[in-house]
């Protein structure tokens, strides 16, 4: 038997390790929330100041996180400016081709390294690997210079082809499908399926969660990438978003800061609208591959 | 009947030496999901590799190449300027990770413990990883101005009097041009190193902490004591990728410095460097000795690292796991998939 002042004790001790625990939560949430004030402000700087048309003559020496004048009238001359649209869809085809490809190859192999029984598998499995090891940029000086020959220089498909296939794509698929059950894909060789069907209609299937998150990284490589379209492609009807951009904040422009802001928040939103849509997705693929850019 | 059992011995040793057609029919599916894609990486990634190497080891007379030895190499043995790049790179490399490591370990630890919202927190930190470093670089070249920048209003209005000049002075200096660059960095990666960090903090076993609690340790005394150092494959991982990525750096320097790296070079990455040499400059042959030297670099310090972190990782924990062939990356999956 617990007596009643036992009782009580014991829940006061309670009482107060609550409380207690929610002190601690709303501190972690004040010091987290205040970290996060700060990786937004930049952008939320960038969208104030891209609104005001005073802007480009000059800012006030305190900050404004709310423009005095709004209007779009940065970012209407952001747009004549550039042909933002003609990026964007450069952006889409070459991350669009590039990551179905990718997709496609990297599951093939990944097949074939984890269930094909052949001479020569562990040899050319080896292969993909060291690759892992060679940076793109010990290679992209050769790849430039491939690229002219093969008459690929400034054309779509410079910034497509050296991309097709990836040793990590090969490795993170060939690790996942080892962990699928052989007694799957003999039971389909059993009905008398091929292995491109078992590929399709077996392997395809079970991978949807590693081919998301390797899509997702591809995307945000792709998307990211500056170094190899500054080299590729120097006709501005085929930059990416990211090289116009880079190319547009370094020339003549930077001088007027609204117009400059506005065009840097007209190459960010889209993405930013995606991202928050597709967040949890995203998140996952970066934790589930280990990468980034 | 001699005659007869050569015949037999030779049709034994045929069987063992050719397989049968049905097996060799079994293996061209694989063959033909393998081979097209090899052939794209030996033309696209092995044969530019080797090229590297090679272009590395001769010159351009008039119009043709010339072998030169180690003449590019001894070109770069006393280039200023690639000295100053790789010291740029090292130095801003060794800065950002000193920096953005214990931030996110701690962050991370912190939305460990949070019972709620952690999503938009996650959503938030990882952002300007999604916008690209460009995207983030081009704002940052604003926030660091001087005059009207957010950065030096901020200051001015907290009663700052010398108001630093950031990326317009290239001093080595807390406040120069090399202090705004890993600023940026850190606000780049912290995201992403969040995230890996929190991946690793959910693989530590519960029963360590209730073991911690019934020792008496308090919530600093578990972090210190369990967090920690059960995050030490973790930190290996983000070690080493960090270093790969730091010594690769190069869009969002370009983005704020252009290709020399302005103020001054101060901002001049190895493969910027590597980049105006053969662009700028036209010398294919010299940025291949560049490139060479960037990649042994990387080899050694990926060779380096695994060897010392990681082979110690799994004399500790003898993991099978990490015992695949190729290190890194295995590391990633170990610390990641879990």
């Amino acid at each position: 038997m617990i007596g009643v002042g036992t009782r009580k004790r014991i829940s006061d001790a309670r009482a107060s390790r609550t409380s207690m625990e929610r002190v601690r939560q709303a501190g972690i949430l004040i010091i987290l929330s205040l970290g996060a004030i700060v990786m937004l402000l930049p952008f939320e700087w960038m969208i104030a100041t891209s609104l005001s048309r005073a802007a480009n003559l000059g800012l006030p020496r305190i900050p404004r996180f709310w423009p005095p004048d709004p209007s779009l009238f940065n970012y209407q001359l952001a747009a004549d400016n550039l042909p933002l649209i003609q990026y964007y869809l450069n952006t889409v085809i070459v991350v669009g081709t590039t990551t179905i490809a990718f997709l496609f190859f990297s599951s093939l192999t990944g097949y074939a390294f984890a269930k094909g029984r052949f001479p020569g598998r562990n040899a050319l499995f080896i292969a993909f690997l060291a690759t892992l090891l060679v940076p793109f940029e010990m290679r992209m000086i050769p790849l430039y210079g491939l690229m002219r020959d093969l008459h690929l220089n400034n054309t779509m498909g410079a910034l497509i082809v050296p991309f097709l296939v990836g040793g990590f794509g090969t490795f993170l698929m060939r690790q996942y499908i080892l962990s699928i059950p052989d007694d799957l894909i003999d039971a389909a060789r059993l009905d008398g399926a091929g292995e491109f069907a078992i590929y399709r209609l077996v392997i395809l299937p079970l991978c949807v969660p590693v081919l998301a998150a390797l899509a997702v990284i591809n995307v945000i490589w792709r998307w990211n990438d500056l170094v190899w379209p500054l080299m590729a492609v120097s006709d501005r009807g085929l930059y990416t978003i990211t090289l116009g951009l880079a190319l547009a904040a370094r020339g003549s422009q930077q001088i007027y800061v609204g117009i400059a802001l506005a065009t840097a928040a007209l190459a960010v939103l889209p993405v930013v609208v995606i991202y928050i849509l597709l967040q949890r997705h995203i998140i996952r693929g970066i934790t589930l591959t280990g990468m980034k850019g | 009947m001699t005659a007869v059992s050569v015949g037999g011995g030779l049709v034994r040793r045929r069987r063992l030496t050719l397989p049968s057609k049905a097996r060799v029919r079994g293996w061209l599916p694989w063959y033909s999901f393998v081979l097209p894609p090899f052939a794209l990486f030996l033309l696209f990634v092995i044969y530019p590799t080797l090229q590297a190497f090679r272009l590395s080891f001769f010159r351009q007379v008039g119009a043709t190449q010339q072998f030169a030895g180690l003449y590019q190499y001894q070109r770069l043995s006393h280039d200023q300027v690639f000295i100053n790049a790789l010291l740029n790179t090292a130095l801003l490399g060794v800065a950002f990770l000193c920096i953005v490591l214990p931030l996110a370990t701690i962050l991370a630890s912190l939305l460990n413990s949070l019972r709620r919202f952690s999503t938009p927190f996650k959503v938030i930190y990882f952002l300007p990883q999604v916008t690209s470093a460009v995207a983030v670089a081009v704002v940052f070249n604003y926030v660091f101005q001087p005059d009207f920048g957010l950065l030096n209003s901020l200051l001015r209005s907290t009663g700052v009097q010398d108001l630093p000049l950031w990326l317009a002075d290239p001093r080595y200096d807390l406040t120069g041009s090399r202090a705004g660059a890993t600023i940026l960095a850190v606000f780049v990666g912290l995201g992403y190193f969040m995230l890996i960090t929190l991946a690793g903090l959910q693989t530590i076993p519960t029963e360590l902490y209730d073991a911690a609690a019934i020792d008496g340790a308090g919530h600093f005394q578990a972090w210190r004591y369990v967090t920690l150092p059960s995050l030490r494959p973790t930190f290996v991982f983000l070690l080493i990728t960090g270093i790969v990525d730091a010594m690769a750096r190069f869009s969002d320097l370009w983005t704020l410095g252009g290709p020399s790296g302005t103020p001054a070079r101060s901002l001049q990455s190895i493969v910027m460097y590597m980049y105006q040499v053969a662009f700028d400059g036209g010398d294919m042959n010299y940025a291949s000795a560049i490139a060479v030297v960037f990649f042994a670099i990387v080899l050694a310090i990926t060779i380096f690292s695994f060897r010392t972190l990681v082979l110690n990782e799994v004399r500790r924990r003898r993991t099978a796991a990490l015992a695949e062939p190729v290190l890194a990356v295995s590391v990633a999956n170990e610390v990641t998939v879990e």
